[in-house]
């Protein structure tokens, strides 16, 4: 054991040295000296003593907290997958953070801290009860922390849509930078990270008990409840004082924890002790790579930013070398009807064309509410939005439909998968390298980040036969990776950076007549293929021996369908810009509705995307008139708020 | 009858109240247009283009976002009664259309939206704000072609040499504070307690400063807005010139107090001061309206 802590520490002496070395061009006898004694005097002193040196003990105290807080989800969750990231907490901590400011600044700014807990802790809540029992172990609560963080940063961008200017400086804040200004806040953060210290190592004991399973260790004696619910509430707090204090940073809780087991720390006090010095270690090392950064840039780079580099293919690397190719998922399916009937389909195509006529029909005016046809021009301006948001409805279902079949889970879906992000990342740096408005940039860059994310996914893929967890990963990595990089660009400020945060929210705004028309044709294709392959749809759910036995070459119609869905993401973030839920609970609904055949659930879906992002369209126009709101900001906060109660009421087996 | 008389009148007085108004062609950015009479119902949707109507006196139908408007851009005020079309980022077309304007003006970024509001009226796009030419001096030329549109060239030269008259007055008023030796000076908008902009080359501000003979203290290389985001204590060596911060700035009790921002060299010397709220992404007035403001904050400084 103190050899495996003495090599922690001695990464984090190297590392503290480096930061000391980047941050600060005094002599190092002479920062050793302000350190200790001399009181300093010149700027770079005293901006080494009040600025440099608090920056790095943030560091040192936020990565250690964020170390300690994943380590203690991971032993609580026998989850090597589960962080403060993963989870959704931090999200969640940074919106309950983002509302208090908005609706209650005065509170906010005295008791960030206690928002940014109920935020955490209400995401925790959710998530627990989302994944259910079975589902803390495995890839399920996972899922569900991530289908949260999307839910979340929907909310977000909400907030910062209907406040404008007064909140925009957040969204740099949200992008997790440690720059100090003096010891306030170290001296703020370090009580209230030592107070969670105690109960940290008092509960390793328990917690290595739970590892015995949940009789053997209630056989002995273990509360298996309280010190589950003790454990997480210490994660948590940690993590919710970390972000009061300098916002969002992913990975670190994720990666420390594991690469402490990978040293093969043994014991569960052996691994939290790890956790914490690995933790400081990261957070100190990148936070020095942000300021070698910040070297070449005439802007500031965000310390999250930097993490989520260096932590999001850190995190694939990880789930390459240690995820089998084992499926532990079962395909299952909300309690529902059997069957569908045929009336009902035709009643939910009825609702679906009611729905997008009353959209073009029915309008908040200057004069206030009309119901009428609108007139020729009105109905140029319109009909592109209401056109573009029916067929993405359709073409995100549909890619659900197809993904959640492939992966036999029910929380796959485009968006989490990572094919979303994959394009938005790819139209995002292009506007970003290539300069111009990311309006612009064209669908052929879309196809090629979401070729990438799916090339990606195929390599991970074929090793493990396209195991969902894998997937799943890199779907997470790459949702990480994205917001890195839109937070560095946020930090620069400026126009084009709320640009993207606008085109980030997937608008209808800026649709063409011939965007909509490609979007049109594109969906009735994309409908039309996915029922030509309903066969294999249905033989893939079957399972592997089954579908083979039936001369299904599974392999090959994995592959097929991933390049399905990825041409239809593609084709629609670029468009549009990110949807999220609608390929998620599209099928479930469907599926919910009795329309379990692989055909009926095609056409289902179908029909329920294009409803709720018409819906969404509209409400978009209408709800804050003459100011609008993003259709996919909407979608993501109906959609996402039904599926979370779904599943929390969903019964447990 | 006497509706048909009052039309009547009201043609009459049209026709003689632009008596030399045949056809005037206009250059903006995306080529030349053709106008065969003055636009009556004008829709301005950046507060950029905004400006500089209401400095020739265009009486405004609607512009996006009027409440953020009279927030942070303040002066020239608009009148009253301005219709709101939603957000400048977004602005709803369905709106514009049905106040049935015959121009829309807009600039940078809603190059985008042309196509669609074209559909609606005759759309004039200025590139304001660009790193392929100076800020500055684009905002002349717009406000000049704008002026020649509304056949008000007369009132547009007269203001534009009102305007240089008054920053040649402040530009003596600032050069008799400091004695002929004139300082350097930078202008920053304090973000937070950590984050600061800077605002350098092709900014607002860094060419009203340059107006009234100032040149930058901690010169920044030019940039599309003119301004770079940097942390707090990069200011720390601007050894020598001083630092003017605009106003807003919500984290003044935390910053100014502690002993980073007491040790920096420009607050040690007392070169630093606040200036009232301006806007700093404006046009050719806006120039003059922070070099008024920056006028103030400069001769509360010891020389």
């Amino acid at each position: 054991m103190t050899s495996r802590i003495a090599l922690c520490l001695i990464a984090l002496v190297a590392a503290t040295l480096i930061h000391l070395g980047v941050s600060s061009p005094l002599p190092l006898a002479q920062k050793w000296a302000l350190a200790t004694s001399v009181a300093p005097d010149l700027f770079e002193e005293v901006r080494f003593y009040h600025s440099v040196l608090p920056r790095l003990a943030m560091a040192l105290l936020a990565g250690a907290a964020l170390g300690l807080s994943g380590a203690i989800m991971q032993e609580a969750t026998q989850n090597r997958l589960a962080s403060p990231m993963t989870l959704g907490v931090s999200a969640g901590a940074r919106v309950g953070l983002y509302a208090a400011t908005v609706f209650v600044p005065g509170l906010a700014a005295a008791y960030g801290e206690w928002f940014a807990l109920a935020g955490a802790s209400a995401t925790m809540a959710l998530v627990l009860a989302i994944a259910g029992r079975q589902g803390i172990g495995g890839l399920p609560i996972v899922l569900a922390g991530m289908a949260l963080n999307l839910l979340l940063s929907a909310v977000a961008v909400t907030l910062i849509i209907m406040n404008e200017f007064y909140v925009r400086h957040l969204f740099v804040w949200g992008a997790g930078d440690l720059t100090q200004i003096d010891w306030q806040g170290v001296s703020w953060l370090w009580p209230r990270l030592l107070i969670a210290l105690p109960f940290a190592l008092l509960l390793s004991r328990p917690l290595t008990l739970l590892r015995l399973g949940e009789q053997g260790a209630s056989a002995r004696g273990v509360p298996i409840l309280q010190v589950l619910g003790l454990a997480l509430l210490v994660a948590l707090w940690l993590t919710a004082n970390v972000v009061a204090i300098v916002g969002v940073i992913g990975f670190i809780g994720l990666i420390a924890p594991n690469i402490a087991r990978m040293a093969s720390a043994r014991s569960t006090l052996d691994r939290l002790l790890s956790s914490i010095a690995l933790g400081a270690a990261l957070m100190v090392g990148t936070d020095a790579i942000a300021l070698y950064g910040s070297n070449f840039t005439a802007d500031m780079i965000p310390s999250g930013a930097t993490a989520a580099l260096v932590g999001a293919p850190a995190l694939i690397w990880l789930a390459a070398r240690q995820m089998k190719a084992r499926d532990h998922l079962r395909f299952f399916l909300p309690k529902g009807r059997e069957r569908m009937p045929m009336p009902a389909l035709g009643l939910l195509a009825l609702l679906a064309a009611a729905l997008v006529a009353s959209s073009f029909a029915v309008a908040v005016t200057g004069e206030g509410w009309r119901v009428e046809w609108p007139s020729e021009l009105v109905f140029a301006l319109r009909w592109p939005r209401i056109a573009a948001a029916a067929a993405a409805g359709v073409a995100m279902a549909i890619a659900g439909v197809v993904l959640q079949r492939l992966i036999r889970n029910p929380l796959a879906s485009p968006d989490i998968m990572g094919m979303t992000s994959g394009a938005s990342l790819a139209l995002v740096a292009s506007s970003i390298l290539v300069g111009g408005s990311i309006h612009d940039a064209s669908a052929g860059i879309a196809v090629l980040g979401s070729a990438a994310v799916l090339g990606l996914l195929i390599l991970f893929g074929r090793r493990t036969d396209y195991a969902p967890g894998i997937m799943a990963l890199a779907g997470i990595s790459l949702a990480a990776l994205l917001d890195a990089i839109v937070q560095f660009v946020l930090a620069r400020g400026g126009e084009e950076a709320f640009a993207i945060v606008g085109w980030m929210s997937g608008s209808t705004y800026r649709v063409q007549a011939d965007e909509a028309l490609f979007l049109v044709l594109g969906a009735a294709g994309f409908l039309a293929i996915g029922l030509l392959a309903r066969r294999p749809l249905t033989l893939v759910i079957a399972g592997d021996t089954l579908a083979g036995s039936r001369g299904l070459s599974v392999p090959l119609a994995r592959l097929g369908m991933l390049v399905f869905s990825a041409t239809i993401t593609a084709a629609v973030t670029s468009v549009m810009g990110p949807i999220a839920f609608v390929g998620l609970i599209s099928p479930h609904l469907a599926s919910l509705l009795g329309a379990r055949r692989a055909a009926d659930q095609l056409f289902a879906a179908a029909l329920i995307g294009m409803s709720l992002l018409t819906v969404s369209d509209w409400l978009g126009r209408s709800l804050l008139y003459p100011a609008q709101l993003p259709a996919g900001t909407i979608a993501a906060i109906i959609g996402g708020s039904y599926f979370v109660l779904l599943l929390a009421r969903r019964p447990r087996t | 009858m006497l509706a048909f008389s009052r039309r009547a009148v009201l043609v009459a007085l049209l026709v003689m109240a632009t008596p030399t108004f045949a056809q005037t062609t206009i250059t903006d950015s995306r080529g030349t247009q053709t106008f065969a009479e003055i636009p009556q119902r004008v829709i301005a949707l950046s507060w950029a283009v905004v400006e500089q109507l209401v400095e020739l006196d265009v009486p405004l139908l609607a512009v996006a976002d009027p409440d953020g408007y009279g927030l942070w851009v303040v002066q020239p005020a608009l009148e009253p009664g301005v219709e709101n079309v939603g957000r400048r980022d977004e602005p709803n077309v369905e709106r514009i259309a049905e106040l049935k304007p015959d121009l829309i003006v807009i600039s940078d970024d809603q190059a985008e939206l042309a196509p669609v509001l074209e559909r609606i009226a005759p759309v004039i796009h200025f590139t304001l704000f660009s790193l392929d030419h100076d800020n500055a001096e684009a905002t002349r030329t717009s406000y000049l072609e704008l002026a020649r549109l509304f056949d008000r060239e007369d009132l547009a030269r007269e203001r534009l040499a009102g305007l240089d008259a008054h920053l040649g007055a402040l530009r003596g008023k600032v050069e008799r504070h400091f004695g002929g030796d004139l300082p350097k000076v930078t202008a920053i908008s304090l973000m937070d307690q950590a984050r600061v902009r800077v605002h350098g080359g092709n900014s607002t501000s860094e060419a009203a400063l340059l107006a009234l003979g100032l040149d930058p203290a901690f010169p920044q290389p030019a940039t599309t807005w003119g301004f770079v985001q940097k942390r707090v204590e990069q200011l720390g060596p601007v050894e020598e010139g001083i630092i003017l911060n605009i106003e807003p700035f919500r984290a003044a009790d935390q910053l100014f107090p502690s002993p980073l921002w007491q040790a920096m060299p420009f607050v040690r010397e007392h070169r630093f001061a606040g200036v009232r709220p301006s806007w700093t992404f404006g046009g050719a007035f806006s120039i003059g309206y922070l070099a008024e403001a920056f006028t103030e904050a400069l001769l509360t400084i010891d020389p």
